[in-house]
């Protein structure tokens, strides 16, 4: 077939002037110039010149059959994905061509050909290595590569049947690891004597079916060893919230919310993917996430979102970086990219973007929630019925993410990345855009008896756990492929992303294709539900599966795990106090500067935060639209006041000094922004999301009394845990060094206000107000801070903010103090101390703030000023307010007031002891981040 | 008769439609959501309606260019309609991605549907921009801006591609300009982040000749509910109620 190529150039391409100004600004001064030539390849019985229309635009765009780039005049590298990826926009420009009358074209690609003036070959690929392109799913194009054609092409392999019978327990080891089963010997055993007991060798499809069912990352063989779900989900079970509609089961969990409707939220890491591949891997991580909330009940439609990632320090030295892991300046810039790539197209507002650091994030945090919105009576799923059509929709499959689920369940190694790359996969936004149009008219049609998205384990799991109760028969051959090569288990475990499984009633399949066609979303009849209790599956005219749903959901075996009590090596800090005005000048800007404290609106302004209409309160707020709000609010019914509040806490570095009261704190800090705010604590629900590092003795005993204080915690304070998810593999080897992610747990919650325009946000309202900090005060402790942190030091002791009554009380008088409208602003205490909401209360309001330290005489300054004491709150309060009769019952002072200049003072028994305007502080806070991403 | 209908006309990748058609309800109209498909497939025509709307999103996934396969498709496959339509003196408005999808069909700025006379770049910092902004309203007449001349309105904007360029032939000057991104004063604003895209002479929104077709990159319709920050999008939806209540 023959293969035509199309070269534009834009006259106007803002994207090679950033990209310009971004490589000088990185040292590359000798680049005088860049340019970026865009090749449409072109594979079909066509005539070009009807699709240029459609590839260019005449006014910006110039096209040629030929190269446009004086090749003398600088080294010129050409990307493009790899011949097994499809292009993000092959099925636009085939769709966009079919338009045009042109059904000749049947396949296509791009490539992006950078020129750099001024450089040498071998920097000019040096530079696009480091960042322009992923060499696990883009490669350098070679000029002169003959191409016969564009499709991923190929034939499948057939069947094949592996007997395990007389395999010794290294044997089975080996064989485990070489076909990347990555099962445990205790599940090879397994499924080796029940291939003795039936008396029949399994096929490949079956043992990649049950490898990938009884891994980690699908049926949590950790947290089940160790009890942790059960203990989860019975702590939620004893508390039998009032307003909880599903917890746990189902693909996300959910609360009532007002008027019949239900909010739901989950939360989910694909810190795997997104070290090896960041872009595919954290597009493909909201993708995933959302299709959570697709499939929660009877489809939920997304209403909100998160991106949180943490890497190493993104301003390491090149050498500094781990062999076998990415510069974590790429993971940070790719996510970002990736997030706007997938969210903004999904329409779907970011409501609480986050980065953070750590030394042992050499495998990154790469986590993401999905909030949802779904009527009250089809926030339940029905089972599947023997009958009833399992129908595929979405986008085709491929050969994309094969052996995710067991991958990622595994450490990652230097030498994973070169070894797993099928398991990257890049999304399309745009396939999962249109059935999240088409899901909600399905289910109020009554079309959707079940629902579940497509993820880890692809049809293998999303079929096996629909139709665990009844039984299930696939025909694979329907299912319409992006690759002719794959065979009968690549089908079964493929992740390719934006599918979906629906159990549809036989009575209203046409309808349902019909809704599918008007919301141009692909589908396949995929098989039906039975009454075998098998998990059954033919390809070609072969039975290549035929499972017992019992062996498959209750055979694997749960290996114990050994605990011990870990041994921390921790030092006391040991921190100078600033005493001149210069050094309190210094404290200041190390906080203010720090990366978890700094401004990170170069990522958040890349992500869309209004689109839908609900938004209330974005992450970011105040007078000029720019202070971090740490809170979102969205009134998901339009033109009601209801709002649905969510909240996020996470932090790396408390987790060092005590995993346990870390865990405890994480749920404090994330319910105390939220009640704050004007939410009550008893109309709230959590979802924790663990990354810990792969299960050792230690981390085994972390972890448990981690998961023991939060479930023991949620009982005392009455709020569930509706929704979570763990990830045990933190853990990345290269060379000999292991490299350990710190324990953690980010805790999120979902609330309800009756009236959105209620909520209290933190800038300051009005000069002469004072300032209380309502909670305990503990100067002395600033183990895990920020502070601490800028030091280079960790400490040994957390704030700890008492008895749980306590922290009850704390909420239960900000609340009451709320529904008086007794406070202006506030804002909850977290890293960077009562210093940072100051500057980001006056820097959103463009009022200042003195601060007496006079009472701390006894106790250190720096202390009060950059303490986290979570759970505390700062509130501002009218002058005449009686804070005696207010805060009676719980601990309070007052720290100082508001003034008219927008600045920041210490005063400390009537002098003053440092003074800055917030304007040069904003300077400090703003630069840290811009720098590492622009 | 019965009251009259605005369409708004959507196609997959859109995701503004269902705010839109709330801003629309508040303002006191009525709508309807209408799929690209359910015109290309006959089930219904755009002469059914007295009005329309194309909100934002990203219409086919942005690929190849933002709203180029809309506008493709309305030119190439609903031509007759579209002539109706804008013969038969329709408000027609294009919010962020429809005012993409109408300079790429050629209606906007001089209702040439299939001859393209401007482009919407993307924007000069090179990256999607989510602000908060302030425009300020010209005198040129129009529809949808009738008696906000010399206001200033807040209200998100939320685009990747927004830099208007317009053809030689038609230039700068000939094109309508209706709104332009402002500072919090009311002056037009040519820097950023004010001008969030770098649009020249901070050009934010135009109309055709007649003053019936608005293309605006910004978010009306997410400063209208009581419960957005700002509720002075909510002006550009009455100002159709009334327009359609009047003829």
């Amino acid at each position: 077939m023959a293969i035509h190529s199309v070269y534009t150039l834009s006259k106007d391409d803002a994207e090679a002037r950033s990209w310009l100004a971004f490589f000088r600004r990185h040292g590359y001064s000798k680049l005088s110039n860049l340019m970026i030539e865009r090749v449409y390849w072109l594979e079909g019985d066509i005539k070009v010149d009807t699709l240029l229309p459609l590839l260019a635009n005449p006014l910006y765009q110039v096209t040629s059959p030929k190269t446009q780039l004086d090749e003398g005049s600088g080294p010129v590298v050409e990307i493009a994905y790899r011949p097994a990826v499809t292009d993000p926009e092959t099925p636009s420009i085939l769709a966009g061509a079919h338009a045009l009358g042109e059904t000749g074209l049947e396949f296509a690609r791009l490539s992006k050909r950078y020129q750099f003036v001024g450089l040498d070959e071998d920097l000019a690929r040096k530079i696009a290595a480091r960042f322009l392109y992923n060499k696990i799913v883009e490669r350098v194009r070679d000029p002169n590569e003959l191409i016969s054609t564009l499709r991923p092409s190929g034939k499948p392999d057939a069947v094949a049947t592996i007997s395990l019978a007389n395999l010794n327990d290294d044997e089975l080891t080996a064989l485990s690891r070489a076909r990347s089963w990555y099962a445990p010997l205790s599940q090879m055993r397994v499924i080796q004597a029940h291939e003795a007991t039936r008396g029949r060798a399994h096929t490949d499809a079956e043992i990649e079916i049950l490898a990938q069912t009884w891994s980690d990352h699908c049926y949590h063989t950790t947290w089940k060893s160790l009890g942790l779900l059960k203990r989860l989900t019975q702590a939620t079970e004893r508390i039998h919230h009032p307003l909880v509609v599903s917890v746990f089961k189902d693909n996300a969990g959910g609360i009532e919310f007002y008027e019949g409707w239900v909010v739901t939220i989950k939360g989910e890491t694909h810190n795997f993917p997104s070290s090896i591949a960041p872009f595919g891997g954290v597009a493909t991580k909201h993708g995933g996430v959302i299709r959570d909330t697709l499939g929660f009940g009877k489809g939920a439609y997304p209403i909100g979102g998160t991106t949180i990632m943490g890497t190493m320090d993104p301003r390491l030295a090149e050498d500094a970086v781990p062999s076998g892991a990415l510069h974590p300046q790429l993971i940070v810039t790719e996510s970002i990219r990736a997030t706007g790539y997938y969210t903004n197209p999904m329409g779907i507002p970011m409501m609480h973007p986050i980065y953070r650091i750590h030394p042992g994030y050499a495998k990154c945090l790469a986590l993401g929630h999905s909030f949802g919105l779904i009527p009250r009576k089809y926030a339940l799923k029905d089972a599947p019925e023997p009958g009833d059509v399992a129908l595929l929709i979405g986008g085709d499959t491929g050969r994309d993410g094969i052996h995710g689920a067991t991958v990622s369940s595994t450490g990652m190694t230097g030498e994973t990345l070169e070894r797993e790359s099928a398991a990257v996969q890049i999304g399309h936004p745009i396939t999962e855009r249109r059935f999240a149009s088409a899901i909600p008219v399905l289910r109020d049609a009554d079309c959707i008896r079940a629902i579940t998205d497509l993820g880890a384990g692809g049809i293998s799991c999303a079929a096996g756990e629909m139709g665990a109760e009844t039984g299930v028969a696939l025909d694979l051959d329907a299912v319409p492929l992006k690759d002719q090569s794959l065979t009968a288990w690549e089908i079964l475990l493929s992740e390719s992303q934006e599918r979906m499984l629906l159990a549809i009633p036989r009575a209203k399949l046409s309808e349902a294709q019909a809704i599918l066609t008007r919301y141009e979303v692909g589908y396949c009849t995929l098989g039906h539900f039975t009454d075998t209790g098998k998990l059954q599956a033919t390809w070609r005219g072969e039975r290549v599966v035929d499972l017992e749903m019992p062996f498959l959901w209750e055979a694997c075996p749960i290996d114990s795990i050994e605990m011990a009590e870990p041994k921390r090596r921790l030092a006391p800090l040991d921190i100078p106090e600033p005493r001149t005005e210069q050094e309190w000048g210094n404290a200041f800007h190390r906080v203010l500067s720090h990366y978890h404290c700094c401004d990170q609106l170069a990522a958040g302004s890349r992500f869309d935060t209004t689109v839908q209409g609900r938004t209330a309160v974005g992450p970011y707020g105040g007078r000029n639209h720019r202070m971090p709000t740490n809170i979102a609010v969205s009134a998901p019914l339009l033109g009601k006041p209801y709002g649905v509040i969510t909240t996020v806490a996470i932090n790396p570095f408390y987790g060092e000094i005590d995993p346990a009261r870390m865990a405890r704190l994480m749920v404090i800090e994330a319910i105390t922004k939220a009640v704050v705010a004007g939410a009550d604590y008893r109309e709230m629900a959590l979802c924790d999301n663990f990354y810990t590092p792969k299960v050792r003795p230690d981390v085994a005993w972390d972890l448990k009394q981690m998961v023991e204080a939060i479930a023991d915690f949620s009982v005392a304070i009455g709020v569930p845990f509706i929704s979570g998810k763990d990830s045990s593999s933190g853990t990345f080897e290269a060379g000999g060094r292991k490299i350990d992610v710190p324990m953690t747990l980010a805790v999120a919650t979902i609330g309800r206000v009756p009236d959105v325009r209620k909520i209290v946000t933190k800038e300051f309202k009005r000069a002469g107000n004072k300032l209380v900090l309502v909670g305990e005060m503990e100067p002395g402790t600033l183990g895990g801070s920020v502070y601490a942190d800028s030091y280079g030091q960790r400490g040994n002791r957390l704030y700890d903010p008492g008895a749980t009554k306590n922290v009850i009380g704390l909420w239960d008088v900000l609340h009451q103090l709320h529904q008086e409208g007794k406070y202006f602003s506030g804002s909850a205490i977290a890293e960077g101390g009562i210093a940072l909401r100051l500057f980001e209360a006056s820097y959103g309001s463009e009022l200042g703030a003195r601060l007496d330290c006079s009472a701390s005489n006894k106790t250190r300054a720096d202390g009060e000023l950059f303490g986290e004491f979570i759970g505390s709150v700062l509130l501002e309060i009218s002058p005449e307010a009686d804070l005696d009769r207010f805060l009676a019952r719980v601990p309070h002072r007052i720290v100082g007031d508001v003034i008219v200049e927008p600045s920041l003072t210490i005063i400390e028994d009537g002098k003053t002891v440092w003074s800055d305007s917030t304007s040069k502080l904003a300077e400090s806070w703003s630069k840290t981040f811009r720098e590492v991403v622009e | 008769m019965s009251s009259p209908v605005t369409a708004i006309l959507y196609a997959p990748g859109t995701n503004c439609e269902e705010e839109t058609a709330a801003a629309l309800e508040l303002a006191g109209g009525k709508s309807e959501l209408v799929l690209l498909r359910d015109l290309l497939d006959g089930r219904t025509r755009l002469s059914e309606y007295q009005a329309a709307i194309i909100p934002g999103g990203f219409s086919y996934g942005d690929h190849l260019g933002a709203g180029r396969i809309f506008g493709t498709l309305l030119v190439a496959q609903l031509r007759d309609q579209l002539m109706g339509f804008l013969g038969a003196q329709k408000p027609l408005l294009g919010i962020c991605n429809g005012f993409q999808v109408l300079a790429e069909a050629g209606v906007l700025p001089h209702r040439s549907p299939g001859q393209r006379t401007m482009a919407l770049l993307e924007n000069q910092s090179a990256k999607f921009e989510d602000r908060k902004i302030h425009l300020v309203v010209s005198a040129e007449r129009s529809v949808w801006t009738q008696g906000l001349e010399g206001r200033v309105l807040s209200m998100p904007t939320a685009h990747g591609e927004g830099r208007p360029l317009f053809c030689e032939t038609s230039g700068p000057n000939s094109a309508r300009v209706v709104l332009r991104f402002a500072g919090a004063g009311g002056k037009a604003a040519a820097k950023y982040p004010d001008n969030p895209n770098g649009a020249p002479g901070g050009v934010a929104g135009i109309t055709d000749d007649t003053g019936m077709v608005l293309g605006l990159m910004p978010h009306p319709e997410r400063a209208s509910l009581p419960s957005h920050y700002s509720q002075d999008g909510l002006h550009i939806f009455k100002n159709l109620v009334r327009w359609l209540a009047q003829s």
